[in-house]
């Protein structure tokens, strides 16, 4: 298959291995954090772990944005789907995130209409369809997913649609990445830059990281040996003494980012003061709202919203894990309590979430380690 | 060939269209235009599992021809993608 077939080049991935192994230092540990579910996911689908050196370690980082809404948002949604009338619609790895009292899949169940949907368009097209329902947009995601909705936004009031509107909690990169920079008790050396979140706002929003905090950071694909590249380059920065941002996936993400995005991200959305994210807590200008020129799809305008923040579950250990503190097998609930069929946690519920992703490919590391 | 490890739990909900992460996170998928209607800047694609949907086109430079390759995510096109890619 073209693009993919040459970016899993399993002797190659040896060759780049070989390369890695040359880099380190013997006796020196190395933390790297991939900042993107996607790639989380990409590591332990292709086993990149076990082509790393014993001293290199991957740590995951809080890109998943489904793993980092916090339960009063999902409440928030659920509270909007129960007033009469409105269809919610959603992405579909939103459906089992738990909120306080159950999941959107739960009040579905219950007799709220909540449906998924692939694309903001889907939503509008359902909102075309029910002229005489109300139907709201619940977003999530980061920079890659915000255009989506906001371009969706466009239409709709190109289109005068009465009926529409939009539950925003569309989320920013960096402002978490340098609330965990900022934090104390974590020791990194790199990260691996997210891709696809780079293709809108390019590479050189990441050039505070080697700027003021001193660590590498290697945008990059998320082919097996995309992954495999970006940290030799990371590692070959650290061996060299430099440290600076590249851009190992420049056949799609331009170093300044998308212009025409940022214009249509500008113009719909604006800036939150702050949001909660979950198990991270407030991060001051890290999330999106609608913008006054879009206050009337506004659906925290339109509609009642709770707003109650609710406290994770005591034993979730979600925030430790978003954090990189600890691995996913470390948390008490891991695999016990927590599973992808019964999430406690929201990084078990997307396959994103670093959970899921130990969970359903991981295990078998796991094991060896234990061995 | 890197191939995909298996699984650990069969059945376990993960990507399935029901519950599963399609649209949302930093994944992106490739999809070949099959129409464009570029007044409207909208294209209808195909994915390589021979789904199609329709995609929006208005963060993308340039025209969009029937047959080009776009990344795609949530249904916008992010990039278009060059025929031929080299590492």
């Amino acid at each position: 298959m073209k693009y993919v077939d040459e970016y899993r080049d399993a002797e190659l991935g040896q060759v780049l291995a070989g390369e890695i192994l040359a880099t380190v230092e013997p006796g020196r540990h190395y933390k790297i954090m991939e900042v993107c579910g996607g790639h989380t996911h990409s590591i332990y689908k292709y086993g990149i772990d076990d082509l790393l050196p014993a001293n290199v370690e991957l740590v995951h980082g809080p890109g998943c944005p489904v793993c980092v809404i916090p339960m009063g948002r999902v409440d928030d949604g659920i509270a909007v789907a129960r007033e009469p009338g409105v269809i919610l619609t959603c992405f579909g790895d939103m459906m089992r995130i738990p909120g306080s009292d159950g999941s959107f899949l739960d009040a579905k169940a219950e007799g709220a209409d909540i449906r998924m949907v692939y694309s903001p368009l889907d939503a509008l097209r359902i909102a075309r369809e029910n002229p005489d329902r109300e139907v709201v947009f619940y977003a999530i995601g980061f920079e890659t997913t915000a255009p989506s909705t906001a371009l969706t936004l466009k239409r709709a009031k190109a289109e005068g649609l009465r009926n529409f509107s939009c539950m925003c909690s569309h989320v920013t990169i960096v402002p978490p990445l340098r609330a965990l920079l900022d934090s104390p008790d974590l020791r990194l050396d790199g990260f691996i830059g997210p891709g696809h979140v780079s293709t809108v706002v390019g590479a050189r929003p990441f050039e505070f990281i080697p700027g003021s905090y001193d660590k590498p950071v290697v945008v990059a694909g998320f082919e097996p040996l995309d992954v495999l590249q970006s940290i030799h380059m990371i590692l070959r920065q650290l061996a060299e003494g430099r440290c600076e941002v590249e851009n190992q996936y420049a056949r799609v993400v331009p170093y300044e980012g998308n212009t025409r995005a940022l214009e249509v991200l500008s113009e719909v959305f604006e800036l939150r003061p702050h949001f909660e994210w979950r198990g991270l807590g407030f991060i001051s200008q890290s999330a999106l709202r609608l913008s006054e020129a879009y206050a009337d799809f506004d659906a925290e305008r339109r509609f009642e919203v709770p707003g109650v923040r609710v406290a994770d579950p005591k034993a979730c250990q979600c925030g430790e894990v978003l954090k990189g503190v600890i691995k996913p097998w470390e948390c008490k609930v891991f695999g016990t309590a927590c599973t992808p069929e019964r999430p406690i946690g929201t990084c078990m519920v997307s396959p994103e979430g670093a959970c899921a992703a130990y969970y359903n490919y991981g295990r078998f590391a796991r094991e060896r380690e234990v061995v | 060939m890197i191939e995909a490890r298996p699984r650990a739990e069969a059945g376990v909900p993960n990507c399935l269209p029901e519950v599963g992460c399609i649209t949302c996170g930093d994944e992106a998928v490739e999809m070949r235009a099959l129409r464009v209607d570029a007044p409207r800047a909208l294209a209808v694609c195909i994915d390589a599992d021979g789904s199609t949907s329709e995609v929006d086109l208005g963060i993308v430079a340039g025209a969009i021809e029937p047959g080009d390759t776009l990344l795609v995510h949530a249904g916008t096109a992010l990039a278009r993608l060059e025929p031929r890619v080299t590492a």
